[in-house]
C-alpha cells in the first residue's frame, strides 16, 4: 500500500510498534536456523509484555488475558505478519465472495443457522482478478495455472478459476511426503494440485526490482525471516525499492495509540504514538490514514479511536467487532513402513500438493448439513525437532518417559501430516470489543475476543477429516491418526493452530453490517481506510494472505484513481 | 538444607561407551568427532547461577524422567538439560518478560491459558519447594533420591493434576518442566543442552545446515548428513 | 578505490592534501549566469563518471564538502572541497585553473596536488566534458563554506616540492593523452570504452600494477599488456586482472555480465564485493547503457597478460561426490554444512542473488587472499537504484576456525574443475579484521 501511494507521489509515513528488520541482518545463516529463538521463543512475534488481549468462549463468561503466545501469534517489527508467515498463496473461489447469495441460491435461505451472519464480500472474483495476478508478480509466487485467459493450459487445481497469466514462476517440487499423497488422491478419484506458494522455486526479480534467492526447503518459515530471500516478504519484496523512495519515511518503535479525529468525528487528522525510544507521546498529522496493523490490532484501533460504531451482540447493532472469525484446522498423521523415511524437517511453508474436492464450490453441502468447506493437503513446511518432541508420538500415547521417546523419534522419522484448513463462518456471539478489566503497557483497555467453535465448522471439520480415511489406506499407513474437532469442544487458547484470524472490520454493501465499504474505506470516516484480514466477513477454506494481498491492491488502486483526485465516500452510504 | 555437590551420579561409562559407539556407526564422516571435540563441557550444579544445588539436582533427576537414557540414545542428564534451563533462567524468557504479566491474576478454565502471576524462575522455584516438602513429608527424601518408579509415580501425579504445588496446579508444572527439558534436548547446542548433538542425531535431525535442494523427495531413503550445529566454537552463549 | 591509491603512495612518502587556505582564495567568485540543463546535466554525469563523489563526500557531511580520512602510516590526509565555496572551496577557481588542476594536478597556486586525485588518467578528458564539469561544480553544488580538518602530517613528510618532481616525470602530457586515447580505436563505441576506462572511469588507478615509482606501469591499452592487469592486494582484497585470461581475467564473461556488474554490482557471473562495491554504488550504476557498454566492448579488447592459461572447464566430480554423500575430500564436510545452502553442491550459486564459486576468477586467483577475507568477514551488495535488493554474505570467524576456513577455500579452490593451489591456516591468520 505504502509502495502504491509513495508511486502516487504522496509522502507516506509508516508506524511501526517493533523494530526494523532487514533479512540481510536479522535473518542472515546461519544464525537465524535456531528453532528456539526463532519459533520457541518467538523472534519475530509480538512481545505480549506490551499489548495483548483476552479471551473468552461465551458471552457469560469473564475474559481472561492472553499471557503466553499460543494458539495465534501475531507478528512484531517491519515486515509483521508478512515476514514470518509460511507462503501459503491462494487466490479464492469466486463463490466465496458471494457465499450468503450462492448458498441462498443453492440451498435456500433456512440452510443458514439462525446465528450466523453470513455476509457477501461484495467485490467479485472478476474484479479483483488483476489485483491477484499483480500480488502474484510482487510475491514472486510458484504454482501450475488451470486455466489461463479461459484456456487449459497446465495440470493445475481444476477447480481453480480463470486467470489473466501464469503463475510467475513453476511450482514447487514435491517432498517425498506430498508426492506420495499426490499420488494415492490421484489413484481415488480426487484432483490433487501444486499448492501456490509464495515461496520461489527459481530466482526471481519482481517488477520493483526486488531479488528472491530460489527456496532449497530448508524449513524454516513460518516464524522466520528466509535467509534464501526466497519467501516473500515486505522486507525482501518491497521495502528494498520502497526505502529508496524520497517520499517514504518508516518509523520504528512507535506504538500507535489512536487515530485522531476532527469535531465532527467525520475526518481523520493523523495519530498519536508512543515513541519507545525516549516513551513520549507524539502526534503526527496526515490527510489520509491507512490501518495496516495486524487483524485484531486494526479493530482494536478502530474501538480505541472511536471510528464506527462498535458492534453490540445483544442488539446486534453496529459495525466494529462484528462477524470476528478464525480458521478450522486440524491436522492428523499417518505413520508409513520403517522402512520409508519422511525427512520431515525438508520443506517449504506453501509448498505441498492439496485438493479441493470438499472446498469447491460444487460439492454438494446438503446432504452433509454445513456452509464451508476445506482443502485437505499435505504441506510439508518443515518439522523441527523441539516441536515434534513435544508433539510426541501421537494422541494417547505416553507424553514422558521411555516409551515416549520410542514413539516420538519413529514418528519423527515415518511419519506425515495432512491438515484439514477449513473455513469458519461467523456468528452473532463471536465478536471483539474493549475488555473492562485489563490494560496495555499504555493503560489502554485490550481487545476482547469472545470466540469458540460452532457446530457448523465443526460438523464441516469432522466430516472432510473423515474422507482422510480410504487416502490413508491408499499411501499404505501403517497406523492412522485422524484429528478432528468435537462437538461442544471450547477453543482452546493454549494450543496452537494458525494465525489466521480474520474480520471484526468487515467490508460489505451496507453500512450498518459493515464497517468498510467495497474499497476497504471507512463509512463512518472515509480518510480512513482499513487493510486486513478483518474486511473479510467470514472466513474461507484458503490462507487469507493471497485475498488480503489482492484487496490491498485493489483499494490502492481506488485509492489512486478516484479518492485522490476527488477524497470523499468512493460509494454513498 | 543439605548440599550435595559430590553425589551428582555420572552415567555409567559403559552405557556411555556404548551409545558412543552406536552414534559413531550412524555416522558416516569424521565430521562427528569433531563435533563432539567442539562442544561447550557439562554444566555442573556448582557453575549453575540460578538455580540451588538441590533444586538442580530435582531438575536433572527430573528431567530425566521425561527424556530417559535408553537404547535409543542418551537422556536429559547427558544431553546437559539441566545447565540449559539454568541458563535459560538467565534470559528475559526465564525473567516472564515475553508474557503478559499485567494484573490482577484470575484463575478461570483452562482453555484460557496460564493466569498465575509467576515467572518461570518463580515457578521452579516455588514449585519445586512445594514438591521437595511433600517428598520428603511422604517418602522422607528429596525427589532426586527417590527410586526411578517413584519419581515416575510423583510425575504422573503432577501431569494429571493428583499433586499441587500450593496455588501451582500440578500440570501447570509438568509441563513448565517437560517443554523445557525438549527445549534443553533439542534446541541448538550454542544453548548449552543438546551435548555434542545427540539429541539431533538420535532423532535423526540435521540442524542448521539448512539446505535440502538435493535432497527435497529421496523416495523414502533417509537424508544422508548429519547434524551441524549454528556454531561449534561459540559455548554457552545466552541469547534472549 | 582513490583510497587505496593513498594507501600505497604513503608506502613512498608523496603525502600531502588538496588544500585551499582562505588566504590563497583572492579572485572574485564567478558569476552566476544561466545554464543550459543539458550543460548542467553533461556536467553531473561527467561528476559521477569520474566517481568525484567516492573521494570529496564524506558521511555526514555535505556533498563534495571533502573531509574523507585517507588514514597512512605516517599520518592522515583529508579530501578537499570542492564546492563553489570561495573560501573553503574552489568558488575562486577560473575554468583554466579548473582544467589545469584536473588534468594536470597543479592547484591554483601553482603547487601539486597530491596524486591521490588521478589527474594522469583525469589528463585526457576533453575540453568539453572539463567545461561541463566545471559548470557543474559551480552553479550545480550548493557552495559549502566548512573545511575538512587539517592534515595531520610531520615534517618533512609534509613537505609538497617532491611531488612536483614526481608529476614531472609521470604526469602526461595532456594533448598527447587525448590524442593517444582517441587515436586507439576507429570504432566509436571501442574509442568511447577506452575514452572512459582510461579517462574518467580510471580503472588502471586500482586494476593497473605499479612500479616502483609507485606510478602505474601504463596509462592505457597501448601501453602493453600490464594495463588493467590487476593491482595486486589492496585492503586485503585480491585487485583482478580486467583482461581477457581465461581463469583470473574476463575472458568468460559476456558483454552482458560486465555491464550488469557495473550497473547493478551483481551479473550471473560474480557479484561485488570488497573495494569494487564502493565504485559501483557511487559511480558505475549510474553509468549509461551506453557508456557500460562501451567500456565492455573495449575491456574484450585486452588479450591476456597472464599467457598460458589453461582453459577453465567444468568438472562434475566434486559436485556428485556431495550430492552422494560422499564427503572424504578435505573441505567437503565443511563446505555441505556452511556453503552449500546458498552456493550449491554444483558451486554454480543462484544467478545474480548467490555468484558462483565453479569457475569465479576471484577463487581463481593465485593469491587466495579475497576469497579468505570475504569468508571470514562476509560482506554486503547495497542496495541500488539499478538492483534494490541488498544481500549479504555472513563472515564466518565466530564460527569457524583458521583450520577450517583454510580447508574450506582449499575446497571451493580445487572443487568444480577450479583446481588451484592449496590454502594453508596462515594465509587465514594473517587476514585481520580492521572493523
Amino acid at each position: 500500500m505504502a509502495k502504491e501511494l509513495t508511486e502516487a507521489g504522496l509522502s507516506v509515513t509508516i508506524l511501526e510498534r517493533g523494530e526494523d528488520r532487514h533479512t540481510a541482518e536479522t535473518g542472515a545463516y546461519p544464525n537465524s536456523i535456531d528453532e528456539l529463538r526463532g519459533s520457541v521463543r518467538k523472534r519475530l512475534f509480538q512481545k505480549l509484555s506490551r499489548n495483548s488481549l483476552t479471551i473468552r468462549n461465551r458471552i457469560d463468561q469473564t475474559a481472561l488475558p492472553y499471557r503466553q503466545l499460543a494458539a495465534f501469534l501475531p507478528g512484531e517489527g517491519v515486515g509483521g505478519a508478512g515476514l514470518h508467515w509460511s507462503g501459503c498463496h491462494f487466490r479464492v473461489m469466486p463463490d466465496d465472495l458471494r457465499l450468503r447469495s450462492a448458498t441462498i441460491e443453492r440451498y435456500g435461505k433456512k440452510f443458514i443457522p439462525d446465528d450466523m451472519t453470513l455476509q457477501d464480500f461484495d467485490v467479485t472474483y472478476d474484479e479483483l482478478e488483476p489485483f491477484f495476478d499483480k500480488a502474484e508478480k510482487i510475491f514472486g509466487t510458484s504454482g501450475e495455472a488451470h486455466m489461463v485467459q479461459g484456456k487449459p493450459t497446465g495440470k493445475g487445481n481444476i477447480f481453480a478459476p480463470n486467470r489473466s497469466s501464469p503463475f510467475p514462476l513453476p511450482p514447487m517440487e514435491d517432498t517425498f511426503s506430498a508426492a506420495q499423497f499426490r499420488a494415492a488422491t490421484q489413484e481415488l478419484g480426487y484432483h490433487p494440485y501444486s499448492m501456490p506458494a509464495a515461496n520461489a522455486s527459481r530466482p526471481y526479480t519482481n517488477p520493483y526490482g526486488c531479488q528472491m534467492g530460489p527456496c532449497n526447503f530448508c524449513g524454516y518459515c513460518s516464524g522466520y525471516d528466509c535467509f534464501l530471500y526466497s519467501k516473500a516478504s515486505p522486507n525482501i519484496n518491497i521495502l528494498p525499492a520502497l526505502r529508496r523512495d524520497p517520499g517514504f519515511t518508516l518509523v520504528t518503535q512507535a506504538q500507535v495509540l489512536r487515530i485522531t479525529l476532527d469535531q465532527s468525528k467525520k475526518r481523520a487528522t493523523g495519530a498519536v504514538y508512543v515513541d519507545l525510544n525516549d516513551h513520549h507521546e507524539k502526534t503526527i498529522s496526515a490527510d489520509l490514514v491507512i490501518l495496516g496493523a495486524f487483524q485484531l490490532y486494526n479493530v482494536h484501533l478502530m474501538l480505541l479511536s472511536g471510528i464506527g460504531t462498535p458492534y453490540d451482540p445483544h442488539t446486534n447493532t453496529g459495525t466494529i467487532g462484528r462477524n470476528f472469525f478464525y480458521q478450522t484446522i486440524t491436522t492428523s498423521r499417518f505413520w508409513l513402513p520403517k522402512n520409508r523415511h519422511t525427512n520431515q524437517f525438508v520443506g517449504a511453508g506453501g509448498a505441498g500438493v492439496a485438493i479441493d474436492d470438499f472446498n469447491q464450490p460444487d460439492f454438494d453441502r446438503g446432504p452433509h448439513g454445513f456452509i464451508g468447506g476445506s482443502p485437505l493437503w499435505v504441506n510439508q513446511a518443515g518439522v523441527k525437532p523441539i516441536a515434534a518432541a513435544s508433539a510426541g508420538g501421537g494422541k494417547d500415547r505416553p507424553r514422558w518417559g521411555a516409551q515416549y521417546k520410542s514413539d516420538m523419534i519413529e514418528t519423527y522419522k515415518h511419519s506425515l501430516n495432512i491438515d484439514a484448513h477449513g473455513s469458519n463462518m461467523t456468528y452473532r456471539d463471536v465478536y471483539l470489543d474493549l475488555d473492562p478489566t485489563w490494560t496495555n503497557a499504555y493503560d489502554q483497555p485490550l481487545l476482547r475476543m469472545t470466540f469458540t467453535w460452532k457446530d457448523n465448522d465443526v460438523r464441516m471439520n469432522r466430516y472432510v477429516v473423515d474422507q482422510l480415511k480410504p487416502i490413508a489406506r491408499a499411501m499404505g499407513a501403517t497406523r492412522t491418526e485422524l484429528n478432528m474437532l468435537d462437538y461442544n469442544q471450547p477453543f482452546d487458547s493454549r494450543l496452537y493452530q494458525t494465525t489466521h484470524l480474520g474480520g471484526g472490520a468487515i467490508m460489505g454493501s451496507n453500512p450498518r453490517t459493515s464497517a468498510l465499504n467495497r474499497y476497504l474505506q471507512s463509512w463512518d470516516v472515509p480518510n480512513v481506510f482499513v487493510i486486513g484480514a478483518n474486511a473479510f466477513p467470514h472466513g474461507l477454506g484458503y490462507n487469507p494472505t493471497g485475498l488480503l494481498a489482492a484487496l490491498a491492491y485493489w483499494s490502492a488502486h481506488h485509492i489512486r484513481t478516484t479518492y485522490l483526485t476527488s477524497p470523499g465516500p468512493l460509494v454513498p452510504s | 538444607m543439605t548440599h550435595h555437590h559430590a553425589t551428582i551420579p555420572s552415567r555409567p561409562s559403559l552405557a556411555r561407551r556404548q551409545f558412543i559407539k552406536g552414534a559413531t556407526a550412524l555416522a558416516s564422516a569424521p565430521f562427528w568427532r569433531d563435533a563432539a571435540a567442539r562442544t561447550p563441557p557439562a554444566r555442573s550444579p556448582d557453575l549453575s547461577r540460578f538455580f540451588t544445588s538441590d533444586e538442580f539436582h530435582f531438575v536433572e533427576s527430573a528431567s530425566e524422567c521425561i527424556l530417559p537414557h535408553d537404547e535409543n540414545g542418551p537422556g536429559a542428564q547427558e544431553l546437559g538439560v539441566a545447565g540449559f534451563i539454568d541458563q535459560q533462567m538467565q534470559t528475559p524468557y526465564g525473567h516472564g518478560e515475553l508474557w503478559y504479566r499485567k494484573p490482577p491474576f484470575v484463575s478461570g478454565p483452562p482453555e484460557l491459558g496460564y493466569q498465575l502471576p509467576y515467572t518461570p524462575r518463580q515457578l521452579y522455584r516455588n514449585g519445586i519447594y512445594s514438591l521437595t516438602q511433600q517428598c520428603l513429608r511422604h517418602y522422607h527424601a528429596p525427589f532426586h533420591q527417590l527410586p526411578q518408579d517413584t519419581q515416575q509415580l510423583v510425575l504422573s501425579h503432577l501431569e494429571t493434576g493428583a499433586l499441587t504445588l500450593e496455588d501451582i496446579p500440578g500440570p501447570t508444572f509438568f509441563e513448565q518442566l517437560r517443554n523445557n527439558t525438549l527445549e534443553g534436548a533439542f534446541s541448538d547446542p550454542i544453548y548449552g543442552g543438546n551435548r555434542d548433538m545427540k539429541g539431533w542425531i538420535m532423532m535423526g535431525f540435521p540442524g542448521a545446515r539448512a539446505d535440502f535442494m538435493d535432497w527435497i523427495n529421496q523416495n523414502g531413503a533417509p537424508y544422508p548428513f548429519g547434524p551441524v550445529s549454528i556454531s561449534p566454537s561459540l559455548s554457552m552463549t545466552i541469547r534472549e | 578505490m582513490m583510497r587505496r591509491y593513498v594507501s600505497i603512495l604513503g608506502l613512498c612518502a608523496l603525502i600531502g592534501g588538496l588544500a585551499f587556505s582562505p588566504a590563497q582564495a583572492e579572485d572574485t567568485p564567478s558569476v552566476a549566469h544561466t545554464v543550459p540543463p543539458s550543460l548542467m546535466e553533461q556536467g553531473h554525469y561527467q561528476a559521477i563518471l569520474g566517481d568525484c563523489m567516492a573521494c570529496h563526500s564524506a558521511p555526514g557531511r555535505p556533498a563534495y564538502s571533502g573531509g574523507v580520512p585517507f588514514a597512512l602510516p605516517i599520518g592522515t590526509i583529508y579530501a578537499t572541497n570542492i564546492t563553489p565555496d570561495p573560501i573553503h572551496g574552489i568558488g575562486t577557481y577560473t575554468e583554466a585553473d579548473f582544467a589545469r588542476a584536473i588534468r594536470q594536478g597543479i592547484r591554483k597556486d601553482g603547487r601539486t596536488l597530491y596524486p591521490a586525485m588521478p589527474y594522469p588518467s583525469y589528463a585526457r578528458l576533453s575540453d568539453s566534458d572539463i567545461h561541463a564539469l566545471y559548470v557543474y561544480f559551480h552553479h550545480g553544488v550548493t557552495p559549502q563554506p566548512v573545511s575538512p580538518p587539517p592534515n595531520r602530517l610531520t615534517w618533512p613528510l609534509s613537505m609538497r616540492w617532491p611531488l612536483t618532481f614526481w608529476r614531472w616525470f609521470f604526469a602526461p602530457n595532456v594533448t598527447k593523452a587525448q590524442q593517444r586515447t582517441a587515436a586507439e580505436f576507429t570504432d566509436p563505441v571501442l574509442a568511447r570504452g577506452a575514452y572512459l576506462v582510461e579517462g574518467a572511469g580510471h580503472c588502471g588507478a586500482c586494476h593497473t600494477p605499479r612500479g616502483l615509482t609507485m606510478a602505474e606501469k601504463t596509462q592505457t591499452a597501448q601501453g602493453g599488456s600490464s594495463f588493467l592487469s590487476g593491482g595486486g592486494v589492496l585492503e586485503q582484497w585480491v585487485v583482478p586482472s580486467l583482461r581477457q585470461e581465461n581463469r583470473t581475467g574476463l575472458g568468460r564473461w559476456h558483454e552482458d555480465d560486465i555491464v550488469a556488474f557495473l550497473k547493478t554490482g551483481r551479473a550471473p557471473t560474480g557479484i561485488s564485493f570488497g573495494g569494487m562495491t564502493p565504485v559501483i554504488e557511487h559511480s558505475t550504476h549510474a553509468y549509461s547503457d551506453s557508456d557500460l557498454h562501451a567500456i565492455a566492448r573495449f575491456l574484450q579488447t585486452l588479450t591476456p597478460a597472464a599467457l598460458h592459461e589453461k582453459e577453465w572447464q567444468y568438472d562434475p566430480s566434486s559436485r556428485d561426490a556431495l550430492q552422494r554423500a560422499d564427503l572424504s575430500e578435505r573441505g567437503a564436510q565443511l563446505y555441505i554444512d556452511r556453503c552449500a545452502a546458498c552456493h550449491r553442491t554444483d558451486g554454480r550459486g543462484y544467478g545474480t542473488v548467490f555468484p558462483p564459486l565453479a569457475g569465479n576468477p576471484i577463487v581463481l586467483t593465485k593469491d587466495p587472499t579475497s576469497l579468505i577475507h570475504i569468508i571470514k568477514e562476509g560482506d554486503t551488495i547495497p542496495s541500488l537504484s539499478t538492483a534494490p535488493s541488498s544481500f549479504s554474505m555472513p563472515g564466518f570467524k565466530q564460527t569457524l576456525s583458521d583450520q577450517d576456513i583454510a580447508d574450506i577455500t582449499r575446497f571451493i579452490r580445487h572443487a568444480w574443475g577450479n583446481d588451484e593451489s592449496s590454502v594453508k591456516k596462515e594465509n587465514v591468520k594473517n587476514i585481520r579484521s580492521k572493523k
